[in-house]
């Protein structure tokens, strides 16, 4: 280090030392800081308690609660780099994006890691805000289903006769406003290049819906029926850098996110990340319609989409015997 | 200055255990630190507080309930912490942004009693350093303010989890980001003064009759 560098770091470091607290800015004892952090740890073990309770006692149902926060995650996380860009007939300022088709990438047990690091180190691509969280709760029939949904038809699996328990989720919106620093940052953390994320996208807002869905159960099998959550989006980006960021923070190289990006239809595809060492995957037509399969060591799952409808069928059982469930819906 | 990673790997062994008052150790051994390095980039005592809690809850929720640190033999803790009190200050002064706030609230010091062009001096100084950090990589940002809380060499590299080496030429190339971004901060101060200036110029007549 030569004689400059040392004077540059002695008055950056001088210009620093004024930013330091003093007077009243000092912080408050460590004792009453430890135990105000212990009331916080206490309440929040309270409320998980209380959480779990429920779980195990009022919603039952792990797949039902799975198939929802999936699909809630996967497009938050989705979306906060993946905005389509093709205009909507709906609007002239906002694009819109409803799902026809699933994508399932395969991500590797150590971007897996690098992943949930990042969020463990509290990286995030911006403020999400959930305006009103989608609740659930069991119903006696599929009438009733019907009836606080509004979907028509509530569809059910006839080979299988009447569902064991059935449960409804109302719907639920959040929005992602974004911070281009905080998204560039996760970007590069995970092996990407920051800068695909363009300067526009700084402030955008980005509205997701989800819809009431209905959930039937038959012993270990499981049927989930909701309409295409909807995101909102700010028009004009173009959708290729972006999801070329998005499939590197998934671990692709750059040759292979590029090839990708330009193939997926950004404005109707549903990217499913999947861990790579527990769960396959698959395209899979299910009763004429374009889906995937999914398999874990637990059992196999299938995804479609149906007139602007989304279905997810899955149990402990092979993926034939799925399809010739998915046959029998009516 | 800072507890060693054995002591810390120490008390996150027990921590691993379920034993409450190791993490209460832990806490009293680097809070100061952590306040201290979050307070010098939000420059406000609330919301250092807060967001220092959230780090610790953090801390808390990896070594109880995920059981980070019982997976494996070593850990740098003091890294993770200031790593995370780094990111999570930015997200603090990021969302301030978005929500249009000033970076330092004009509080007058009631204990050290100047006068009130002298405080508002010091207070655009101390709003003209951080936004300059906060234009830095978290990285840079935190090895300036970690130097300057005290921490020598050696402490710096185990803090951010640096070759002990190399941390002469990241404190000389973060030193010279800062005098970059810092210059551009005041050339910005300059140019909304003069705007100011054009827009209001009774302020300016004002000031030439003083």
């Amino acid at each position: 280090m030569n004689k400059s560098e040392e004077q540059q770091i002695r008055e950056a470091l001088a210009q620093i030392g004024k930013t330091a607290p003093s007077g009243h800015d000092l912080p408050t004892p460590p004792a009453q800081a430890f135990a105000r952090l212990q009331a916080r740890i206490t309440a929040e073990e309270e409320a998980r308690l209380v959480n779990r309770l429920k779980k195990r006692f009022i919603l039952p149902h792990k797949q039902f609660r799975y198939a929802f926060t999936s699909i809630l995650v996967i497009l938050f996380l989705g979306i906060a780099f993946s905005f389509p860009a093709v205009r909507a007939a709906a609007s002239e300022f906002l694009g819109l994006f409803r799902v026809q088709k699933f994508a399932a990438i395969s991500v590797s047990p150590d971007q897996l890691a690098i992943l949930e690091r990042i969020a463990e180190e509290g990286l995030t691509p911006g403020e999400f805000e959930i305006a009103r969280e989608p609740q659930m709760q069991p119903v006696d029939s599929l009438a009733e289903a019907q009836t606080i949904t509004g979907l028509e038809p509530v569809r059910t699996l006839s080979s299988l006769g009447t569902p064991d328990e059935i449960y409804v989720t109302t719907g639920g919106n959040g929005s992602l406003t974004i911070d281009l620093a905080g998204a560039r940052a996760i970007v590069e953390a995970a092996g990407g290049d920051p800068m695909l994320l363009p300067e526009r996208l700084d402030g955008a807002q980005v509205h997701v819906a989800v819809f009431p869905g209905v959930e039937q159960r038959w012993g270990d099998i499981s049927l989930v029926q909701t309409p295409s959550p909807l995101v909102e989006y700010p028009d004009g980006l173009d959708p290729v850098p972006l999801g070329k960021a998005l499939l590197q923070v998934l671990g692709m190289n750059e040759a292979e996110a590029e090839r990708l990006a330009t193939e997926i239809d950004w404005t109707s595809t549903l990217l499913l990340p999947v861990p790579q060492n527990t769960v396959s995957f698959s395209e899979v037509m299910v009763n004429g319609y374009s889906g995937v399969a999914l398999f874990a060591p637990e059992g196999a799952a299938i995804m479609w989409q149906d007139s602007g409808m989304v279905y997810l069928l899955g149990g402990a059982v092979e993926l034939n015997e799925l399809l010739d469930l998915a046959g029998s819906l009516e | 200055m800072i507890a060693t990673t054995s002591n810390d790997n120490l008390l996150l062994e027990r921590i691993s255990q379920g034993d409450m008052a190791s993490f209460e150790t832990l806490f009293h051994t680097h809070y100061d630190r952590v306040y201290g390095l979050v307070y010098r980039l939000v420059g406000n005592r609330a919301e250092a507080e807060d967001v220092t809690q959230e780090v610790f809850l953090k801390l808390y929720h990896q070594a109880f309930t995920k059981r980070r640190f019982a997976k494996q033999q070593t850990h740098n803790v003091s890294a993770w912490l200031y790593r995370v009190a780094t990111n999570m200050a930015y997200n603090a002064i990021r969302s301030r942004k978005r929500r249009w706030q000033r970076n330092t609230v004009l509080v007058i010091d009631p204990i050290e009693r100047k006068s009130v062009s002298e405080e508002v001096e010091k207070r655009e100084e101390e709003t003209a350093v951080r936004a300059a950090l906060a234009r830095l990589k978290p990285r840079q940002a935190q090895l300036l303010i970690l130097r300057q809380m005290g921490f020598s060499y050696a402490e710096c590299a185990t803090a951010c989890d640096i070759a002990p080496g190399s941390v002469g030429t990241l404190l000389a190339r973060a030193a010279k980001a800062f005098a970059k971004a810092y210059q551009q901060e005041l050339a910005q101060k300059h140019q909304s003064a003069r705007y100011a200036q054009n827009q209001h110029p009774e302020s300016r007549e004002l000031e030439e009759k003083k």
